[in-house]
């Protein structure tokens, strides 16, 4: 008896250590040439070739990008879309760590510092996709190795049943009032939006007073949560007045039939204005899978996925021409921050420096 | 009577062959340590300015948090379990048998899901208790929160107190009629023979099942994170998946390993020093003691605690469940084919938790039958070495695996292995007890017995030790697949791209909000988990 | 050629450093049965576990039928000494049926031949019957019963037995002892067996091998260790004896209880001390005497009375069970040995001027 056991015992380590190994029956595309562009004119990927795996490492919550990501397999049901989910920093570390080992194929960033990061460190690689000239200037990598997908604000949501019209605050500078104390909820340090956010305020309010604002938020009992969708749906139950979201959550609230009203922050003379950044995605260097890359690339910047990013997600899209969902605020009407996105990408590290001076959970 | 041309030359006898069993023995314990060595170096050789930084920032509100916890929860989880064993092993509390298995099951429930069920419950004004209360009778409730140290201290005990019933009721269980008996005689009341007599004779199980919760605590990262109570891992954390720079990370690791060491040296103090008093020949089980006026209070504070621990978590994944699954287009979002489906999650956490176990088991091997069948303070020393993950919380064991695995093991990387090695790596000392209690009791003459019989080593080891010494083996190995199950922050951070486990699954849905979705994969987790649990409860009659 | 020879074997223990058997030399013929016998951690078990290889010895040499099996760079390990072993906690196998215990040693027999000898085995110890039974469903008898049979079955050349009653009650040891003694002898098998119980020594043995600190005290016929002792200790452990002081004087030594007329032809006055047994010592009520009844034990077919002479020292003395003497009562206490007493001197027999003639003592060998 024990002479069985030990055969059925050796037949599960083999079977485990092989699936281990991830040794599969599905064939893999061969590995993707490195081709080096030298022009820039937009590269064509056919549908047909297109087949076999492609890892998406995402600063994107799961919720959001996944809509987005069926959509492309509809499109080419031959890839098997493999995504790994958490904060751009986090990955952009995987990504560094890999570098000599590449086991991505995409990286979709949700502001545009990491991922630019990741490009002066050489881990991405150029592709200009298909119509891509027609994304709104200034927000794609000159050296092509990265292009810019969708915009997004930054705005304070608030709950219609517990704050009163008059009492909306009209600044983010407010959130440090004494009034809102334990009222308000927001994305800790670990999201990307709120980094970028921290860094455009460096940039355009110097380092002293970013660093009083994020000790009056600190000081005024501010909930961090680890990401945007918590905030919302608290903002939403009443657990809190206030929160401070990217604009899109504000929609996706409303739609799940919250009361909660919306306010662009500092559209007033003098005021900083509205901070807005933007979403990227890159291929890294020497992806595995790269005709499955490129044409993801094609998608997120194409009518079709932009329309998407639109209408499923209430997102500003980069593409001319592609309309905002009806309910969406169009940016033109408001007053934006103007702040140079090199130069505050330039003193990305000196943001984390702050954060950690400040002690930003 | 066979003569024998090649008599072995070397006149030590057996002691040849330790010599590849010791080699084995070390190896294991080098792996073990590794994590702790580069922890330990990198935390070092930081550069001042972040030690600095820490320091004024947050060094000490972590430090002052984390003790906190770990005191509250360490307190509360002994009174309760204490209490709750004596009453099912020592009073004429009724159905006691079914409030065993009833107390013991917890396990089953990883702590930071009970946090998802319970926020889901009870967050004010967002919770469903909240609003079935106002909507149903107009009653706000106070804004009480069920967040912070309170809540997290709330939601560890409940999950962690039956390690300490389970230790108490089983010494509660052995202590002999006539001790008490004894004291009886020589004039002691019943209260004075409970402090002086009885509560002595738990205080090994006690100590070392305290000790065990502490470092379980101090592991914990989902249920603090989820809850908002910052402590050292969830800092760790953030620090890992917030920065680029990993060196505070490495320098909080360094910190809380410390302390968590300095716990387990304590533990391994009293390890081993009668864990479960032995079962004399003369033994009488003691008469149960009448609870009289106090029996309705201490029924409804049993009932309580099932409830609060066991009925409410899985009654509320049941439900959630059952929604999800009718609602369609969200079961469908669950139940995908392939790789991001709700069969590959359970799959993959069932094979890499059955891995681990099966490794964890095959690696204490070597360590237990060395600290058992050649004694001495160097297989002691490595013996010790090996239960160092304890004091590995998940989040330190992945930061360092993925420096390690990247320069010097980079095949492994990017694979589920590394997660397996992790679950390995911290789960270890389980199955190092497991099998050195299994070969502890295997008397040395039964391998005498077998030398005598004409076999070699080899063949005794196989058909003799082996077979004797399973159970216990196996035992251990059940005890690593349980935890690794369970396992989630160094699976969150090593896990390969569309490798996502249960834990992690529900991890993922609940962190972005959607609890009901994430209420499958947790049930599918319980349930598993639950396999382990009573074949363990059986063998290790825990549950007589 | 001897079975079983070992020469001058010493073995010190690893952690303390001490002695634990010290220039230990006896052979063993084939077809005897040598009983080593002795306190505990007197060495015997340690110079069981030394022939069947179980240790190794640090000098010496240990020959198995003409084989060197230890010493002299040689170590052969016991798998490989075809000797047997029955443990003093019987070590059969949990996980195993008697069946399956019986057969373990013999794995390199054909099946049929297998079976063959392991219910020859068994129906040797009388448990042919329970060959499919777990060990645990056993009494301690038959457990005992069925190790011997798995000992036995691959028939080595030498059994070995460590203690094998110990663990037994009283009675079944004495019934063990006899069926054991019987199938032994039946099987003309060559046996070293160790016990700590000096009835059973005597008992089982042909010879007695008495171990004292590590060393052979003395090795002899039973009836030569009992009667015969060369020192004090195997006089004291073979038990049931008194230990008188003396004084040498020209014709004998002077003791409380009166002169002994056995001249040791040592210097006069010189210190030494008699060995007395029960039946050595008579009495006879006497307001006069040399000591007092102190106490009475009753034993069935006579008391054993135990005397205190005025010097203070204690003697033993037997009266048939129709006499009942009282406790306290003055007696005379005389030597009635019909036979010469051992004396000894520093631990030591002492040699007797006239030569002691003791063949009558010897029987015949069994």
């Amino acid at each position: 008896m024990f002479p069985f056991a030990r055969f059925v015992f050796f037949c599960a380590l083999g079977m485990l250590l092989i699936n281990a190994c991830g040794i599969t029956p599905t064939a893999d595309l061969p590995p993707g040439d490195q081709l080096e562009m030298t022009t820039s004119t937009p590269m064509v990927s056919s549908d047909a070739s297109v087949a076999g795996k492609l890892v998406i490492y995402s600063g994107r919550s799961e919720p959001l990008i996944l809509p987005v990501v069926e959509a492309f397999q509809a499109k080419y049901p031959a890839v098997e879309v493999l995504l790994k989910t958490g904060s751009n920093s986090e990955l952009a570390n995987a990504l560094i760590e890999e570098q000599s080992n590449p086991q991505a194929d995409v990286f979709i960033s949700t502001e545009l510092f990491t991922i630019q990061a990741l490009a002066q460190q050489g881990a991405l690689q150029p592709y200009l996709p298909m119509g891509a000239d027609k994304l709104l200037a200034g927000f794609s990598a000159p050296d092509q190795t990265w292009v810019g997908l969708t915009r997004r604000a930054r705005v304070i949501l608030y709950n219609t049943q517990r704050v009163d019209p008059q009492d909306l605050p009209a600044s983010i500078f407010d959130l440090t009032d004494p009034k809102w104390k334990g009222q308000v909820a927001s994305a800790g340090s670990t999201n990307g939006s709120m980094q970028a956010q921290i860094a455009a305020m460096r940039q355009l309010l110097g380092e002293a007073a970013t660093e009083a604002w994020l000790r009056g938020l600190i000081e005024n009992k501010v909930t961090f949560f680890g990401g945007h969708t918590d905030v919302r749906k608290a903002v939403g139950a009443g657990e809190f007045k206030l929160g401070l979201v990217n604009h899109y959550y504000y929609h996706l609230q409303q739609a799940e039939g919250s009361p909660v009203g919306v306010i662009f922050p500092d559209q007033g003379e003098g005021q900083i204005g509205l901070i807005t950044n933007a979403t990227a995605a890159g291929i890294v260097r020497g992806a595995p899978n790269l005709a499955a890359a490129r044409a993801l690339l094609d998608f997120l910047v194409s009518r079709e996925g932009q329309k998407l990013f639109a209408e499923l997600n209430y997102e500003y899209p980069l593409l001319e021409g592609v309309e905002l969902h009806p309910a969406v605020q169009p940016l033109e009407d408001l007053r934006l921050a103007q702040f140079d996105m090199a130069q505050s990408i330039a003193n990305f590290q000196a943001t984390f420096d702050l954060i950690e001076k400040v002690g930003l959970p | 009577m066979h003569l024998d041309a090649l008599a072995n030359l070397k006149p030590k006898g057996r002691e040849t062959h330790r010599l590849p069993l010791l080699s084995l023995a070390t190896l294991v314990a080098l792996l073990a340590a590794t994590p702790l060595v580069y922890i330990g170096l990198r935390a070092l050789s930081a550069d001042a300015a972040a030690w600095q930084r820490l320091l004024q920032a947050r060094l000490w509100l972590l430090f002052r948090n984390t003790i906190l916890l770990t005191a509250a929860v360490t307190a509360s989880s002994s009174i309760i379990g204490v209490g709750l064993a004596w009453l099912t092993e020592r009073s004429n509390l009724p159905a006691k048998s079914a409030f065993r298995l009833l107390l013991a099951l917890p396990l089953a429930i990883p702590a930071y899901i009970g946090a998802i069920i319970h926020l889901n419950l009870m967050r004010p004004r967002g919770g469903v208790i909240p609003k079935l209360l106002e909507n149903a009778l107009g009653i706000t409730m106070p804004a009480w929160n069920p967040l912070g140290f309170w809540g997290a201290t709330f939601i560890l005990t409940i999950f962690t107190y039956p390690y300490i019933y389970l230790l108490s009721a089983a010494a509660f269980r052995a202590l002999n009629a006539t001790i008490e008996e004894a004291a009886r005689v020589f004039g002691r009341t019943p209260k004075q023979t409970f402090w002086f007599v009885v509560l002595p004779a738990l205080r090994p199980g006690l100590t070392a099942g305290m000790l065990l919760v502490a470092l379980d605590v101090m592991a914990e990262y989902g249920t603090v994170a989820l809850l908002r109570y910052e402590t050292f891992t969830s800092a760790i954390f953030v620090q890992l998946t917030g920065r680029y720079d990993h060196s505070a990370a490495a320098v909080l690791s360094g910190a809380l390993v410390a302390l968590a060491s300095v716990i387990l040296l304590a533990e391994l103090r009293t390890y081993g020093k009668g864990r479960f008093t032995q079962v004399e020949s003369q033994w009488r089980p003691a008469r149960a003691i009448a609870l009289g006026k106090w029996h309705a209070p201490a029924l409804g504070f049993v009932i309580g605690v099932v409830t609060a621990s066991l009925l409410i978590p899985v009654t509320a994944l049941v439900v959630w469940s059952m929604q999800t699954l009718l609602e369609v287009e969200t079961s469908a979002s669950i139940f995908r084919p392939g790789v991001q489906g709700f069969a590959a999650h359970l799959w993959n956490s069932l094979w890499s938790a059955g891995l681990a176990a099966i490794l964890a088991a095959v690696f204490s091997l070597p360590v237990a039958m060395a600290s058992i069948r050649s004694p001495s303070r160097f297989t002691r020393l490595l013996l010790r070495i090996c239960q160092v993950g304890y004091a590995l919380p998940g989040v330190v064991i992945a930061l360092s695996l993925l420096y390690i695995v990247n320069r010097y093991a980079s095949f492994l990387y990017a694979t589920p292995l590394v997660v397996v090695l992790a679950y390995v790596l911290r789960h270890l000392p389980q199955s190092v007890r497991g099998s050195e209690a299994a070969f502890a009791q295997i008397a040395p003459s039964l391998e005498e017995a077998a030398y005598t019989l004409g076999r070699n080593s080899r063949q005794t080891f196989l058909r003799v030790t082996l077979p004797l010494a399973f159970p216990g083996v196996l035992a251990g190995a059940a005890l690593v697949f349980l935890t690794s199950l369970k396992e989630l922050p160094a699976t969150l951070l090593l896990r390969p791209a569309g490798f996502d486990t249960l834990a992690v699954r529900a991890w993922i849905w609940a962190g972005d909000g959607f609890y009901q979705q994430a209420a499958p994969a947790a049930l599918a987790l319980v349930i598993l988990a639950g396999i382990p649990l009573s074949f363990l409860l059986r063998k290790e009659e825990l549950i007589p | 050629m001897n079975r079983l020879e070992l020469r001058n074997v010493s073995k010190k223990y690893a952690r303390s450093g001490s002695t634990a058997v010290q220039g230990v030399t006896f052979t063993l013929a084939e077809g005897e049965i040598l009983a080593l016998v002795g306190r505990s951690g007197g060495g015997k078990t340690t110079t069981l576990r030394l022939i069947a290889g179980l240790e190794a010895p640090d000098t010496g040499v240990i020959t198995i039928d003409g084989r060197l099996v230890a010493g002299e760079g040689v170590f052969v390990p016991p798998e490989r000494r075809n000797v047997g072993m029955v443990f003093q906690e019987h070590a059969l196998f949990p996980h195993l049926t008697v069946y399956e215990n019986v057969a373990f040693g013999l794995h390199k027999q054909q099946k049929s031949i297998r079976e063959e000898i392991v219910m020859e085995s068994l129906r040797l110890v009388g448990l042919q019957t329970l060959a499919m039974r777990y060990p645990h469903a056993l009494s301690g008898g038959e457990r005992q019963r069925v190790a011997l049979a798995r000992a036995l079955a691959p028939r080595p050349a030498l059994l070995l037995f460590d203690e094998p009653f110990s663990s037994l009650d009283a009675d079944m040891r004495v019934q063990m002892r006899q069926q054991v003694r019987d199938i032994l002898k039946s099987l003309k098998a060559t046996v070293v067996f160790v016990t700590h119980d000096q009835e059973e020594a005597l008992f089982m043995g042909d010879r007695l091998a008495v171990f004292q600190d590590g060393e052979i005290a003395q090795i002899g016929a039973p009836e030569e260790i009992f009667h015969a002792p060369q020192r004090r200790f195997v006089a004291e452990f073979m038990g049931g004896s008194d230990f008188l002081a003396g004084k040498t004087v020209l014709e004998g030594i002077q003791t409380a209880l009166g002169l002994l007329p056995q001249p040791t032809g040592l210097p006069p006055a010189t210190l030494v001390e008699i060995a007395l047994r029960a039946d050595d010592v008579a009495f006879t009520l006497d307001s006069q005497g040399n000591g007092v009844i102190a106490e009475r034990f009753f034993r069935g077919a006579f008391y054993l009375y135990r005397l205190k002479l005025d010097s203070g020292e204690f003697v033993h003395a037997l009266q048939p069970h129709t006499e009942l003497l009282p406790v306290g009562a003055r007696v005379h206490m005389y030597f009635n040995a019909g036979h010469p007493l051992s004396v000894f001197h520093n631990g030591s027999v002492v040699q007797v001027n006239s030569p002691i003639n003791l063949h009558h003592l010897i029987p015949a060998k069994r």
